[in-house]
Order: structure tokens, then sequence, then C-alpha cells
């Protein structure tokens, strides 16, 4: 794997519409009414629906396969959650390698929304055996 | 007239080291005595100082040190290396001009033990200055060191004439052969092989480690006086029968990328045009040449720039041992920068000016003029000096 | 109240891992369908080679729409005990996963969890709170299959106090009921620091006005060359007057990006901030004329020659920075 120390990962926008909150949270088996019931969400305290964390892991594990490719093995995704994601936001990831060796790299990944960041965090990728 | 005007009359070093446990201020002001004791003269005979803009040691300072009295000249050459020879050219325009009777110029350094040169340095990219902005062009892309800004133009320079890494590294191998007999050299009793060259590690390719001069601790200074009061003076004067300075068209400082062609030094170039004009000599006069060698393939590229042979043909100058003693045209008798110690060129002139006197360790024979250049890759400087009376034709 | 909580949390972390808890399904191809569908990930791989999603790990063993509580669970067990104490809010703020490897349709994951530490009260942008943090290891059979340690912290709310009841109750792991920035990094040092050790270590050009344009361009994704306001002459290195002409209006046009390595440096030693080595820069003829130095990006260096064409490409260091490199191109 020739990848060098510093190289960016084309940014990602996904346009958070309430139906990929609501898609998403249930495709990874959240039913949390915050990240589909708007009325219960605002009730709660926040502005409206927002993301579950088992989606933004999800976007950045697919944030940087994207990039890695189809033979890429994750090896791990920690990440920092910030700011919440609501729904009519957009999160933008941006990410760039900080660690490279012949077997791997780690890419360091930001998602920012209007709120500031959302996640930051840090997976560890490889080559399939 | 520059020619012939001044002579330097002493000379004086410390110790070359890799670590020279005193402040550079103190190896600047024993080098200085030691200079002025060779040349017979006094602390307070002193009236003009000139060194780099990058030394360490204002004039001032050296000045309270070795006890000099009033200062009526001082001055400072920028441009790292390229300033060796021109603090001399400084030294000469001003007994010249009548400012000044007698100019030390000087340079100390800790630079294996102190700031290293070599390594990628944060000041140099981020001064706020027009160089620190030029240096905002490589700097940040990575490309970060003498060496590295060297072999962009030495890799053209292979493909452009089909030099190769064994043409370098004859420059090396002459040099640590010159070192190896010259007790003050650093690589005193140990010379190398090409074989040596080939096999040590890449530093920057196409640059090897024994392509790239040592690092030392050390200080030298030269005393400059009118070629009248020289004569009454100690030792065998070494007349400045040329010295210029010269910068070329689109010039910058190591990194001159953006010139049609990557395979000369033409700063040098008008260093060359100038020296051969002040004097009336050429090429083929000169007896032994100091050429500046921080990097291997900038000696190819001076022998081409100055006139010894055609661009393109030095790997050919020099395959038969051209370069070394008992060549057509020694190179670096004491070894050089590769050999003896990086003090910033300033040992090359002190090496001029023994092979002038004769006293050298290893003394070329004959009569005729010394060359001597500055730092390459920068705007730079350098000097013809002969005995007097001798070699300077064009007066 | 302190020690209530400290007591409580020792108990509780010295009772180790929780039982173990099966999923409700096996790893299976529709819900790994569903769930590449709504992410958007777009891999073949996990269609081809039957196996899911690394990031699905924990999707396995949620609960679901009707979770029964189990008090063994030790989150659980501990939230019970913050919300007594008036801690009834949480937000989740680090969720570490290793993935020791993927896993296969048809496979029976369970899961178990263990309380590592509960650290507290801490003043937080949120209020008073505890940092409370477990780790959960998914099995398959007897063989762990991936680990996660998740953080939450459970505050009071703004308002409420120590003796409130629970306005709330706690949700179960992996959920959010009051989303904000946390003021306690946690975990995420680790990460920040790895990201400043590239970012404040890059050397940074000094930006004038003169060369401004061409740094905004880097970090709009456009490679600009000055183009003289007068004559039109292209110049890199940028500079105010035009050497041609002598005016002083500079415009720039935007370069194609492609170009022919007119020299290059393989550079080995010694170290440069922010990269690993060796890096190879290049001395690029741009199509347009101009001469340009980057670092070719992804290359062997011994396939790079003086004459390979190159694409440009762009180096986001932060926000401040964007860096032009090189690309070869085939």
């Amino acid at each position: 794997m020739s990848v060098a120390v510093g190289i960016v990962l084309p940014e990602l926008r996904i346009p958070v519409t309430p139906t990929f909150v609501i898609s998403t949270a249930v495709a990874t088996r959240d039913f949390q009414d915050v990240h589909h019931d708007r009325d219960q969400a605002v009730r709660r305290g926040s502005k409206d629906i927002f993301l579950n964390i088992l989606t933004t892991t999800g976007l950045v594990q697919r944030y940087v396969t994207d990039w890695a490719g189809a033979t890429a093995m994750v090896h791990s995704v920690a990440i920092r959650l910030g700011a919440p994601c609501y729904a009519y936001d957009t999160l933008v990831l941006t990410g760039q390698v900080t660690q490279a060796s012949s077997t791997g790299c780690v890419v360091a990944v930001v998602g920012r929304v209007t709120g500031g960041d959302h996640v930051t965090g840090q997976v560890e990728v490889g080559r399939l055996p | 007239m520059i020619s012939g005007s001044a002579a330097i009359v002493g000379v004086g070093e410390t110790e070359f080291s890799k670590d020279s446990g005193r402040s550079e201020l103190h190896l600047a002001a024993e080098a200085v005595r030691a200079a002025l004791t060779d040349a017979g003269l006094a602390p307070t005979d002193v009236d003009g100082l000139v060194t780099f803009t990058m030394d360490s040691t204002a004039e001032v300072a050296l000045a309270r040190e070795i006890g000099a009295g009033e200062l009526r000249f001082f001055s400072q050459v920028g441009y790292g290396g390229g300033a060796a020879c021109a603090t001399v050219q400084q030294a000469a325009l001003a007994i010249s001009a009548g400012v000044a009777r007698v100019v030390v110029c000087y340079r100390a350094l800790n630079e294996r033990s102190g700031r290293r040169f070599g390594r990628v340095s944060r000041d140099v990219s981020s001064a706020p200055t027009s160089s620190g902005v030029d240096n905002g062009w490589h700097y940040p892309m990575g490309l970060g060191t003498p060496a590295a800004t060297v072999a962009m133009v030495a890799r053209r320079y292979q493909h452009v004439f089909g030099a190769t890494g064994e043409d370098f590294g004859r420059v090396a191998v002459a040099a640590r052969r010159h070192a190896a007999t010259n007790p003050r050299a650093w690589f005193f009793d140990r010379p190398i092989t090409l074989a040596d060259h080939q096999a040590s590690r890449w530093i920057a390719e196409p640059l090897r480690l024994l392509d790239c001069c040592q690092e030392s601790d050390g200080a030298v200074a030269v005393v400059v006086a009118g070629v009248e009061r020289a004569a009454d003076l100690r030792q065998t004067p070494a007349v400045i029968t040329a010295a210029a300075q010269g910068s070329g068209a689109d010039q910058y400082v190591m990194t001159s990328y953006y010139r049609d062609n990557l395979t000369g030094l033409p700063e040098l170039g008008v260093v060359g045009r100038q020296l051969w004009q002040q004097s009336g000599l050429v090429p083929d006069d000169v007896r032994v040449a100091v050429l500046y060698d921080h990097f291997t393939p900038y000696v190819l590229m001076q022998l081409e720039e100055l006139g010894f042979c055609p661009p393109g043909e030095a790997r050919h100058f020099i395959a038969d041992g051209a370069i070394e003693l008992g060549g057509r045209l020694p190179v670096n008798p004491h070894g050089g920068q590769l050999g003896e110690a990086y003090i910033h060129g300033m040992n090359g002139i002190v090496e001029a000016v023994r092979q002038v006197r004769g006293s050298s360790v290893n003394q070329v024979a004959g009569a005729g003029p010394v060359l001597v250049t500055a730092g390459t890759g920068v705007p730079t400087s350098g000097l013809l000096l002969a005995s007097s009376g001798r070699g300077w034709v064009g007066r | 109240m302190e020690g209530t909580i400290r007591a409580a949390a020792e108990r509780i972390r010295a009772a180790g891992a929780g039982p173990a808890r099966p999923g409700r399904d096996p790893v299976n191809l529709p819900m790994i369908r569903n769930w590449l569908e709504a992410i958007g990930d777009r891999n073949p791989r996990y269609e081809q080679d039957g196996v899911a999603p690394p990031a699905m790990t924990q999707v396995w063993t949620m609960r679901g729409l009707h979770p029964v509580v189990e008090p063994a669970d030790p989150l659980s067990a501990m939230s019970a005990v913050l919300d007594q104490a008036g801690f009834t809010s949480v937000v989740a703020t680090n969720c570490e996963q290793t993935y020791h490897r993927y896993l296969r349709d048809g496979e029976r994951v369970e899961v178990r969890s263990r309380l590592v530490d509960v650290r507290g009260p801490k003043r937080t942008a949120l209020g008073e709170g505890w940092f409370v943090t477990t780790d959960s290891t998914w099995y398959v059979g007897a063989e762990a299959v991936a680990s996660m340690t998740f953080r939450v912290l459970k505050f009071r709310p703004p308002g409420s106090t120590a003796t409130a009841p629970a306005s709330e109750r706690a949700p179960a792991a992996a959920s959010e009921r009051v989303p904000a920035v946390v003021s306690e990094r946690a975990s995420g040092v680790a990460f920040e620091r790895a990201a400043a050790a590239v970012a404040s270590d890059a050397l940074r050009p000094v930006v004038t006005r003169d060369t401004a344009f061409f740094w905004a361009g880097t970090a709009a994704g456009e490679l600009r060359i000055q183009r003289c306001g007068g004559c039109g002459e292209l110049r890199h290195p940028p500079g105010p007057v035009c050497r041609q002409c002598g005016a002083d209006r500079q415009d720039h046009l935007v370069a194609r990006g492609t170009g022919e390595i007119f020299s290059f440096v393989v550079h080995r030693h010694p170290p440069v901030p922010g990269r690993r080595l060796p890096i190879v820069v290049a001395l690029v003829e741009l199509t347009e004329g101009v001469r340009m130095v980057g670092e070719v990006l992804g290359a062997d260096p011994r396939q790079v020659r003086i004459g390979a064409t190159v694409q440009v490409d762009f180096v986001r260091v932060d926000t401040e920075l964007t860096l032009p490199a090189w690309r070869l191109l085939p």
C-alpha cells in the first residue's frame, strides 16, 4: 500500500434528510424516538431528529472504504462525538492519512455540521490478507 | 580598480572539530587573534571587520573581544556560503577606496554541535521576508534541506549530460585523498575509494552521504591590507588579483529552478567572467583551484561554469585524476569541505593563501595564481590570489 | 452522594462482565443490504464475499423496538445509580471499535459487557456529570470477533437539583438524549494529538498579498498561475511586478493541472516535519509552461522518471493550508 502521510481524502458531503436519519436509525436497529420522531426530539430539547451513533460509525467506516477500495480491511474505528447532526443539515466528511506503513494506514476523519464537529475519529485500515 | 590593490596578509584558524566546547564568539576571537599574530599586526591596527549575515558574532562583539579600537568599516555579506570570497572583496573594496586600512574577515560556527544547516529549518521557511516567501514554494512541499535542493539540479544534470553517481564520487575520492595527508583535516588519514562512495547510503537521491560535505565546528579569519602595507609585513602577501560577486538572472537561493536550464550555475559564471576580466588571466593559467564543495555535483558544474571545460564535460575532465594532486588542475589540496572542514568556505581561502605562500601541507608546485570560489547554488563570489607581482598581468 | 456512586461503581465493576446477550438474528444479507442502502455504502465486497460491514457489528445485538430491562447489564445498572443521584441525562462521547475479523453470513453473534470505570463528578459544558466507560466484546462461539470501548456522560440537566427525581429515564447504550459538544475530550485526546502532529508540524508558506491568490486557489482545489494583467505573461513563483512589461496588475488563470516531471528528488534523510520518508519531490513543468515544486503522492520512487506526466492533486493539511502535489498519470 503506497500511501503517504498527509494524503487528503476527497470530501464527502451528505445531505442529512429526515429520511436519511430515519432509514439509517432503523437499519442499525436503533429505535430511540429522537432519531425518528421530531416532536419527541424537540420535547427533549433537541431542535430536530438527529443521527444515531451507529450510523455515524458506519458513515466514518464507509467514508474511508470509499477511498481505500473494496480490498481494504478495516481494523478499527474510533470516534469522538461532538455537535449533533440534525436533519436538514449537511454532514461534510474530510480525512487525512496520519500514519502509513507497508501494510496499512491510519486515517483521521472529521465530520462537520453547521454546529461544529459532529465527529472526529481515526480509522485503521489495511489490505485483505 | 580592485585588482592588485590589496592582499591577504594573515590567516588564522581554530582547530576543526565536531564539538568545539566553546561559544562561536570565543571561536571567532581566537581565529582573529591567530590571524593578526600571523600577519604581525595588533588588534588596535584593525579598523574594519567583515563577516557573513549568517554569522552569530556581530562586528562590535568581536571588536570588544579582541580589543580593537575604533572601527571605520563593517559589513556583512548575505547568501550563506556564497559570502565567503565576498568578505575579502568587501575588505579590498574598502581598502582600495581608502576608508579602511586593515580589515579582518571572519566566520565562526558551531555547525555540528549547534545549529546544523543540513536539517530542515522551520525558521527559514517562516521568515517574514522575500526569502521566506521564496522558501514557501518548496519547503512546505517537503523539499527543505540543502542536499535535497542540490539533488534536484544534480538529477537534471545527470539526465541531460549523462553524468553518473560515480562521476560525483570521483570528486569525493579526490577530496578525501587530499585530506588524508592534511593533519588539520577531520578526515586526516582516512581516504575513501569509489566503491566506498557507491556503498554510502542515499541522502536525497541522486546524492549519497559521501556526496555531502561534513559538518564542523570551528572558525577562520583572514586579514586584508593594502599591497604597500603588505610589503612591510611578516608574511608573503597573497595579492587579491581579482575579486567578484555574482548573481544570475532569475536567481533564487538554492532553488533557481525556474530558469531555462537546470544544468549550470549561472551566478558563478558571472563571477568567473569578472575574475578573468579583472586579472587578464585565463583558466589555463590557474595552478590550483579551491572550489566550494558542499555537494560534489556542484564541483563538476563549477569546472564547466568557470571555463575549465565545456558544459557537460566535467566528468571527462576529472576522469583521469586531473583534480587530484599531480593532475592538470589540483582541486582542494587541503581536502575541501568534504575532507578538511566545513567552515562555510573560509578555510578554502586559507588554503589558497598557503598555496600562494608555498606553505600548504599538500603544496602544488609552481607560481601561478590560485582560484577560490564560494558557496554555489546561491549568489556567490570568487577570488584569484597570487604572490606579489605575479598573476595579475591584467594591470 | 459521591461516595454512594463510587461504591456502586466499584461493586458493578468488580462483578465483571454481564451475561452474554445473543443477537436476535444471525448475520444475514437482508439486514446487510438494508444497512448498505441506508448508509449509502456501495462497496461490492460485502455482497460478493458474504461478509458484514465491520461497523455493523453492534447492529446484530441491538435490543430493538421493545427492549427488555436488564438489571444485570453493567451500563444499565450504573445508569440506574446515576439516575437516582439526579444525573438523569446522557450523552455518548466516545466509541472505539476494533474488528478482529469480518463477520460472515449466517454466523450467530453474542455480546458481553463490563464496566471499566466511572469518573466524576466533572464540570462539563452540559452540566455536572460522570463519565461511564464500558467495554463490550462480541463473540462467535468462543471466538472474540470484535470489541468496543464506549463512554457516555451521565449529567444533571441544568436547572435541576441533586435530589430532583429523574425527569427521564436514561436510555440504553448507543443512544443520546441531549446531544451537545462535551467539554471533556476523554479518549478523543489521542485523535487530536495524532492530527496535530501532522498539522502543527507542517512547514507553512509565508503568505503575502502577492501570493495569497495561489494559496486561496489550492484551498479551493485550483492550481493558479499568475498572469500579468498587462501583457499576459505567465509566471511561477509569482511576484507583484511583471518582469516583461512592468505592470503591477496581476491576474491569474487556473492551470489544467497537468505537466511533466522536469526533475525530482527522493528524499530519505534527514527527517522532514509532518512526513514519513522517503518522499518524492518533483519539479514539474506544467502544460502552461511554468515550473512548480510538489510532492509526488503514492509513487514508488523507482517508478518516477524525468518526463513522466503528472496530474495535480491537493493535500489539505488543515483549514489554513492546502498544498499542491502530483500524481503520476499512467
